[in-house]
């Protein structure tokens, strides 16, 4: 797995897209990709995963549980986030608890990810 | 020797800069100081500095409560060589501005806070600091939260130029700047 990071629009997506030269239809947008899908790709992307992680918190999921044991069976995924914790404390609970949550996920993840890059003004920096 | 280590929330910023604290120590019999900042006062505070105390436990460090007025923690400290974690600047910054019902203007506030941090400095083997990167959320905010967000600024560019180190913790990894 690969983990790459960034500021919203720092162009991401199309940095990975033509990295290793994978067209849009790769791209999961918001959500996990598919086990059987993952089973015959040799790799797909998984863009904004920030807002799947918010989306499954919103009903009630565990994105850590769900994320983590996709990867146990398939690790051939691109994971692209955006990095949201680098602000003022929000004043919802809500927006609290999703923030942490996404930064301390990308943590684990980039504990087991091969790369870690992160985009700024679409140029990535290798970080892992 | 001093390191300023900053991140977002939830980047993983604390527990590296534990890790660097305790290898600093390691060279010899030097104490190991954490100077928590926190002023809690609802359940998610109480929270918040459970997860840190679990955190921190068994690495040994002596815990020193110092919401505000930072370099009285010297008082508290044991003469000799002595490593101390600063966490955190966001929360130092907002207790010497917004404290008994007034807000005291940004560069009394910045002067304050740098003050306290440089005696540290002076008389302290090895310092960490702290602090967190509160610029890049796009929000505006109202004129008080930007005088916050503007002091932790000024201040962090202080500390930077104190420091012998700047290091940045992203998702968990440290990046020299």
């Amino acid at each position: 797995m690969k983990l790459v990071i960034g500021g919203n629009a720092q162009g991401k997506l199309n940095y990975v897209l033509s990295k290793y030269h994978l067209q849009e239809e790769m791209v999961w947008d918001g959500v996990l990709p598919d086990h059987t899908v993952l089973q015959q790709r040799e790799t797909m992307i998984m863009n904004h995963f920030h807002l799947w992680i918010r989306n499954c918190i919103s009903n009630g999921g565990c994105p850590e549980d769900e994320i983590l044991s996709l990867l146990d069976c398939h690790d051939n995924l691109i994971i692209i986030s955006d990095e949201i914790g680098n602000g003022i404390v929000p004043l919802e609970p809500f927006e609290r608890e999703y923030r942490e949550r996404v930064g301390r996920i990308l943590v684990r993840l980039a504990e087991r990810a091969e790369e870690v890059e992160r985009v700024i003004c679409g140029i990535a920096q290798k970080i892992k | 020797m001093m390191i300023l280590v900053i991140g977002g929330s939830g980047s993983g910023k604390s527990s590296y800069a534990e890790g660097l604290a305790v290898s600093l120590a390691e060279s010899g019999n030097i104490k190991k100081y954490y100077l928590a900042t926190m002023q809690v006062c609802d359940a998610e505070g109480r929270q918040k500095v459970e997860r840190h105390r679990k955190l921190r436990s068994g690495k040994g460090f002596f815990t020193i409560e110092q919401p505000t007025e930072i370099h009285h923690s010297l008082e508290k400290m044991e003469q000799g060589e002595r490593v101390v974690l600063l966490e955190c600047i966001s929360n130092l910054t907002a207790n010497e501005m917004f404290s008994e019902g007034e807000t005291k203007p940004e560069m009394q506030v910045v002067e304050n806070v740098i003050r306290g941090i440089e005696s540290l400095k002076r008389q302290v083997t090895h310092f960490i600091v702290v602090s967190n990167n509160v610029f890049e959320d796009g929000v505006i905010y109202d004129a008080t939260t930007r005088e916050y967000i503007h002091a932790i600024g000024k201040i962090n560019q202080r500390l930077a130029a104190l420091a012998d180190q700047v290091v940045e913790v992203v998702v968990g990894i440290p990046v020299v700047i």
